[in-house]
């Protein structure tokens, strides 16, 4: 009879341990086979060192522990609880904290619903796959601009062997910490499908789609403004700084994510990609702002006219990236399919990778000028003396990246990663700023 | 064995990139370095051409002078070119009637009497000045009505030139600077409205760009046994016969500007100045700002444009050809290519300016920075910003760029430091930086104080400069030099420090412009007057 129990119960503990963060199995568990209740901690340290070289403006070469972290998990029966903790640079951070409940069904179908902060299903496939299992230093640059993060929220996925559907609703912010407004809220989903799906090889391609409402924001001038921030540093996590390609945009309202990804991995080879595309819609209480206007001696005419001088632009933004690895020694690559994600280096291995990446955070309007001294556009091709000049157009730059590894598992426990990456920047506020050359190395300590 | 070596070399290329990653490189952002390195566009032939209409190490009298008469009036100007000035500085704006004069505030209230005059309405006059013009008192009232639609009190645009000239613009100075006050420069009657015309006051007045030429040309103002200037006016003839309204629809239906203008009043300029009993032969130039585009109408740098034609004081319709700078000891420069620099901190202005001027005359583009950044300031005071508006001010006509200074007792914005100086340099533009009231900065910015010392930009500042008898030093000068010319209110102290330093009155300067060649000023006056003594024999 307690055959008949625990084998539904080592199921359930294997998807639980497929949805957590980390996709190493936990070295340290405790398991209670009477209470059917298992519990598991573990942590991870990175320590990385990096190199750089620019054209012109400097980035801090140096090293840094870009990551610690310690995790927990409880599995009982049907429910699994995942939380884990960052103390990178030296900060509390909170990573994800949801608990999940999920059953098979006849048809070997997995269900699953799963409520906390954790990563939003159509956030990106990189940005779901934990950057412990990553098999480059970091994350593709365009996933870090176009695609999302950890939200609150709730899901339901559906699961199989061929198939997974992962949608939920989400807020902003886990804290609802926001100056004015509400916590927005946001629906996503990401849709696989997998043509081959065996021991051996595994090929997914999928599609994914978000639409946010953004709610929170600060108030200018007795009006709610809700500003959308884009950008990604250089690939790189010793200097984080994202002034090279980033956007902060204005009045932003709604968000549409759209995607596309494709994965293929055997056990010597794999190539994945994903492509992003972000449409960010504007709104604003023209009329408030335009009233708040007229305090000044130099008035702006009718509201036509000021809004004519103050225009708003949807804006859309594209990026991609392709990477692939070969291994050269190892237990080949993984797949996840629970997450439907692949797996990071499973004992030891090694292994080269190479990296494209494409980020696009110039949506620029033809004929309009641009001032490095100023710093914004003017929309008649010239500058004029009014500052609000109708100029739609968001310079945040577009970069083009080329990361080669190489990577080495000692065991499953420690792991020493190096990148290569040429950047090739153009951003209208950093004229000078086209090249740089980063190159970077991780220890990294899993268990 | 093998895999032992694997794993030393792994970890050791960690430990290298660490080592290397903390070599004591240069990581952050250095502007000095950057100076050099970033890309300046270089002025073209045809504006370098332009650029060197110029006399090196100008001294430009800021409106005339704010420090020991009343300015932009008849006095500073009077006074600047009396003293030896290069050029004589002003800041235009239009009035209702289209007249191109000088004012630097963005209103009248500072520098003259206007709120106890016309108070903050449209003058009480106005029906009685139109109607003594020829017009009823019905068409009068109505374009009073449309007057005072487009009122904005104290703004130039919204008075005639006559009205203006009713208003003092000396005893403000006196209140304000009480050790330089004298009573010559207030007047003893102020202008009214009588007897079916307009009495202009009797002191000093806001000056006309015509006024202005005429003082840089050794002039004075024509006046009557009652101090007051005689200046008639009329109904220009294409006007004639018609009513305000059909003026107005007249006027407004050219499109040029808008109906805050009525431009259709003559002044009788050419009988409006006498040859100065005290001009002791100075030329100098002017040099005119355009200021915010919002004061003025669109057609502002036509007007200059036509107005400079009507003067002679036009190169492009009236060229003078090849002129020394200096001539026995006196300054020319007033009868040279050079003879007029325009100026401005406005974007529009600037770009208006190449449309109608295309470079042909020598334009200053100013630069001004505050937090948060004005309309037309530069907001990136860096090398990259920096080059950016160099490269604005070259496309749009401007042959020499005009930034802040330090120091008190204006407390400017810092933007000619050593690294902003070089860029200038490197763009090929003169670099007039704006405005001088100290000999301590006039030995910061001429690298007095980096005397014999090794700089940074030494291979495009440094001078050396040729001692001659005037010096105070029987040395040669070696200095890095951060400014090719410069706005002073103290035109006195400034040219003072120019002798003595050897950059005036010296036949071999070199030229920064042009390598290996020398700069011939050594006819230029090298006899500083004093300065009261000079206002007193001026008669003030």
């Amino acid at each position: 009879m307690k055959k008949y129990i625990l084998m539904p119960v080592l199921a359930i503990f294997a998807l639980a341990a497929a949805a957590q963060d980390f996709d190493t199995d936990p070295t340290l568990e405790l398991e209670n086979a009477e209470k059917q209740v298992k519990f598991t901690v573990g942590a991870r340290m990175m320590a990385d060192a990096a190199y750089y070289h620019s054209d012109f403006t400097p980035l801090q070469s140096g090293a840094s522990i870009t990551d610690a972290r310690i995790r927990t998990s409880m599995t009982y029966k049907d429910w699994y609880f995942y939380a884990d903790f960052g103390f990178g640079g030296g900060k509390f951070a909170q990573k994800n904290i949801f608990v999940q409940y999920s059953t098979l069904d006849n048809s070997d179908n997995t269900h699953a619903v799963k409520v906390g902060y954790y990563n939003d299903p159509a956030g990106s496939m990189a940005r779901n796959t934990s950057l412990g299992s990553y098999h480059f230093i970091s994350r593709p640059g365009s996933s870090m601009a176009l695609g999302e993060g950890r939200e609150l929220g709730i899901s339901y996925k559906f699961n199989n062997d061929h198939f997974m559907a992962y949608q939920g609703v989400f807020t902003e912010n886990a804290y609802n910490k926001i100056e004015a407004g509400f916590n927005g809220v946001t629906v996503a989903g990401r849709y696989l499908f997998r043509p081959i799906a065996d021991d051996f090889q595994t090929l997914h391609v999928g599609v994914n789609a978000r639409y946010a409402h953004l709610g929170g924001g600060t108030v200018y001038n007795n009006v709610l403004k809700k500003t959308l921030s884009l950008g990604q540093p250089l690939e790189t996590y010793v200097d984080q700084d994202e002034q090279f390609v980033s956007a902060d945009l204005d009045w932003a309202n709604n968000v549409v994510n759209l995607g596309a990804e494709a994965l293929y991995r055997n056990d010597k080879f794999f190539a994945r990609g994903e492509f992003f595309y972000k449409h960010v819609t504007k709104k604003r209480d023209s009329y408030s702002l335009y009233i708040d206007a007229q305090n000044n001696i130099d008035g702006w005419g009718d509201i036509e006219w000021w809004e004519n001088a103050n225009k708003l632009k949807n804006n859309n933004f594209f990026g991609g990236y392709v990477e692939a690895g070969i291994q050269l020694l190892g237990n080949g690559y993984k797949y996840n399919y629970q997450e439907g994600l692949l797996g990071g280096m499973d004992g030891k291995s090694l292994e080269i990778v190479a990296r494209y990446n494409y980020t696009g955070l110039n949506n620029l309007t033809d004929g309009e000028y641009y001032n490095a001294g100023r710093g914004h556009y003017y929309a008649n091709g010239y500058m004029e003396d009014w500052p609000g000049t109708g100029a739609t157009s968001v310079g945040g730059g577009d970069i083009h990246s080329i990361t080669l590894g190489l990577n080495y598992a000692f065991n499953r426990y420690v792991l020493c990663m190096f990148d290569y990456t040429f950047h090739k920047l153009d951003k209208p506020f950093l004229p000078n700023d086209k090249n740089f050359h980063v190159a970077q190395a991780r220890v990294q300590f899993t268990f | 064995m093998f895999k032992n070596l694997v794993r030393v070399g792994l970890l050791s290329a960690v430990v290298l990139a660490t080592f290397t990653s903390c070599e004591e490189e240069q990581q952050f952002t250095n502007e000095k370095l950057d100076a050099k390195r970033v890309e300046v566009q270089v002025l073209n032939d045809n504006l370098a051409k332009v650029r060197d209409y110029v006399p090196l190490y100008a001294v430009i009298a800021h409106r005339g002078s704010t420090f020991w008469a009343p300015e932009e009036t008849e006095a500073s100007w009077r006074w600047a070119r009396e003293m030896g000035a290069d050029y004589l500085e002003s800041d235009v704006q239009c009035t209702k009637d289209g007249i191109v004069l000088a004012n630097h505030d963005e209103n009248l209230k500072r520098t003259t009497n206007i709120e106890n005059v016309f108070s903050e309405n449209v003058p009480a006059s106005r029906v009685d000045f139109y109607m003594s013009l020829g017009f009823t008192r019905a068409d009068a009232e109505a374009q009073y009505g449309r007057d005072m639609a487009a009122f904005r009190p104290f703004y130039t645009l919204s008075y005639y030139y006559a009205e203006l000239l009713m208003l003092d613009a000396g005893s403000w100075f006196n209140e304000s600077s009480l050790e330089q006050s004298r009573p010559t420069f207030k007047a003893t009657e102020n202008g009214r409205f009588e007897n079916g015309h307009i009495v202009y006051s009797n002191g000093l007045y806001i000056s006309a760009i015509q006024d202005q030429i005429a003082y840089a040309e050794g002039k004075r103002l024509v006046r009557d046994a009652n101090g007051r200037r005689l200046l008639t006016y009329k109904v220009k003839d294409e006007y004639q016969g018609m009513t305000l309204q059909q003026i107005y629809d007249a006027i407004k239906a050219k499109g040029e500007y808008n109906a805050k203008y009525m431009d259709f009043i003559e002044y009788d300029f050419a009988n409006a100045y006498e040859a100065d009993p005290e001009d002791t032969g100075n030329r100098p130039g002017i040099y005119v700002e355009f200021k915010e585009s919002w004061l003025n109408p669109g057609n502002m740098e036509q007007r200059v444009y036509d107005a400079l034609a009507e003067c002679g004081w036009n190169i492009i319709t009236n060229d003078p050809g090849e002129q020394p700078f200096y001539r026995n000891g006196k300054v020319n420069v007033g009868n040279t290519r050079g003879r007029v620099i325009l100026q401005t901190f406005s974007f529009d202005a600037l770009r208006r300016a190449n449309d109608i001027f295309k470079g042909r005359i020598p334009m200053c583009y100013l630069l001004w920075i505050s937090e948060p950044a004005y309309a037309t300031d530069i907001a990136y005071d860096t090398p990259t910003g920096y080059a950016a508006f160099i490269k604005w001010a070259q496309d749009n006509g401007a042959h020499i760029i005009g930034p802040a200074i330090s120091g008190a007792p204006n407390n400017y914005p810092e933007m000619n430091a050593p690294w902003q100086a070089y860029m200038i340099r490197r763009a090929g533009m003169i670099n007039h930086p704006y405005s001088f009231d100290s000999w301590a900065q006039m030995c910061k910015y001429m690298g007095y104080y980096n005397y014999g010392w090794e700089t940074e930009f030494d291979d495009l500042l440094r001078l050396e400069i040729p001692a001659t008898p005037y010096c105070t030093s029987s040395y040669p000068n070696s200095v890095p030099v951060y400014m090719d010319g410069f706005f002073t209110n103290r035109t006195e102290m400034s040219l003072r420090y120019m002798i003595e330093n050897g950059f005036r009155g010296n036949a071999q300067l070199p030229n920064p412009f042009l390598a290996g060649q020398k700069y011939d000023n050594s006819q230029a006056n090298v006899i500083v007057p004093d300065a009261v003594a000079t206002l007193e024999r001026l008669g003030y």
